[in-house]
């Protein structure tokens, strides 16, 4: 499985929830995947994804979905105390771990050698840890997530490394995706 | 009222709802009084980059955030200012404590606090100097214009304004 097959399982269960997705490869697979208002898109400040969706989750009682990748919370290891310390219940952060950084030409991350990302989560204070190695398993992981009432939940998705032929840069600007993304829920 | 006092209730009346912060000796008090008050969401964070991230899903769902923070950490900040903050118009209050001002103990401070008008000017974050309590009235209509323009704004407060009483 490639991280294209599992934003396409993700997208299955997400259904009207805010989104917001990492910088580069991943919003350019999920705007060709699932285009929708709610997503938010990165198209700077690589690692604060996470960040991001923590924010709208103490913000307000929306389920909130993140899509994140391995190098890009690895730049933001510290993000994850900070989950641990807030515990925010309507937190669903989703990490797609392809042991690269393969928006800048794949070269191997830290998790292609020894960091686990669902065991810095754990040791962080989330309680809510899966990870999730079989592309059937995507689906139910975040279906059930999404429906918990407990929270927050890690989902550490593993995945090859690479991308398909053909996805394309997002045409969108940084204050379309912000407007839309702010209507879609309300604001 | 102490200068923690009339700080806090100035962020107040900005309506700033939404605080994260790393401490600071100087902030601590207000930092203290931002945990105790049930009326905003606060956390602290681990440092200031991921601040403003939580402060931009703060600004997406309809908040008004703020980051309570050392001038030292705007070096942390930088490239979040300009590829997040500025570039998506997400206009946060940065309240400063300005360290390596006069009156600081500590002489690295002195290298971050030299360079911190300057970084702000580059950046686009707009400036506002609280030397003493006086200054506070400039704070609230500055706040205002800045979050019309969809637009950044650094509170800068020196030891010489937590030093009167």
């Amino acid at each position: 499985m490639r991280r294209y097959e599992a934003i396409r399982e993700v997208m299955k269960v997400v259904t009207d929830q805010p989104l917001v997705c990492n910088i580069g490869h991943p919003s350019q697979e999920l705007f060709q995947l699932a285009d929708r208002p709610q997503n938010f898109y990165m198209l700077g400040s690589m690692g604060l994804a996470s960040s991001i969706a923590h924010g709208l989750a103490l913000s307000q009682p929306r389920k909130v979905v993140v899509i994140d990748g391995d190098a890009a919370v690895t730049m933001n290891l510290g993000g994850f105390a900070t989950i641990g310390h807030t515990r925010p219940r309507n937190l669903v952060q989703i990490v797609i771990d392809n042991s690269a950084n393969g928006s800048t030409g794949f070269q191997p991350s830290f998790t292609a050698d020894r960091l686990r990302i669902n065991a810095v989560g754990r040791a962080a204070g989330i309680d809510h840890v899966e990870v999730v190695t079989d592309v059937a398993a995507i689906a139910p992981t975040v279906s059930a997530a999404l429906a918990s009432e407990e929270g927050p939940h890690l989902i550490v998705i593993r995945t090859e490394t690479g991308m398909p032929e053909g996805v394309k840069v997002i045409p969108l600007g940084p204050i379309e995706i912000k407007e839309r993304f702010m209507r879609s829920i309300g604001q | 009222m102490t200068p923690t006092d009339r700080l806090y209730d100035t962020l107040k009346s900005a309506g700033l709802d939404f605080y994260v912060s790393v401490p600071c000796k100087l902030l601590g008090d207000l930092i203290d009084r931002l945990a105790e008050d049930k009326s905003i969401v606060y956390t602290p964070v681990s440092r200031e980059e991921e601040g403003l991230g939580l402060a931009c899903g703060a600004h997406l769902a309809g908040r008004r955030p703020a980051i309570v923070m050392q001038n030292s950490g705007f070096g942390n900040s930088v490239n979040a200012v300009l590829s997040l903050l500025n570039y998506y118009k997400v206009p946060v209050v940065f309240v400063v404590s300005h360290r390596g001002s006069p009156g600081e103990p500590i002489e690295a401070q002195r290298m971050m606090g030299g360079a911190i008008a300057d970084l702000l000017r580059v950046t686009e974050v707009a400036c506002v100097e609280v030397p003493g309590q006086s200054e506070l009235e400039h704070v609230l209509p500055a706040i205002a214009l800045a979050r019309r323009e969809g637009r950044s704004i650094a509170l800068l407060l020196p030891f010489s304004y937590w030093a009167a009483q």
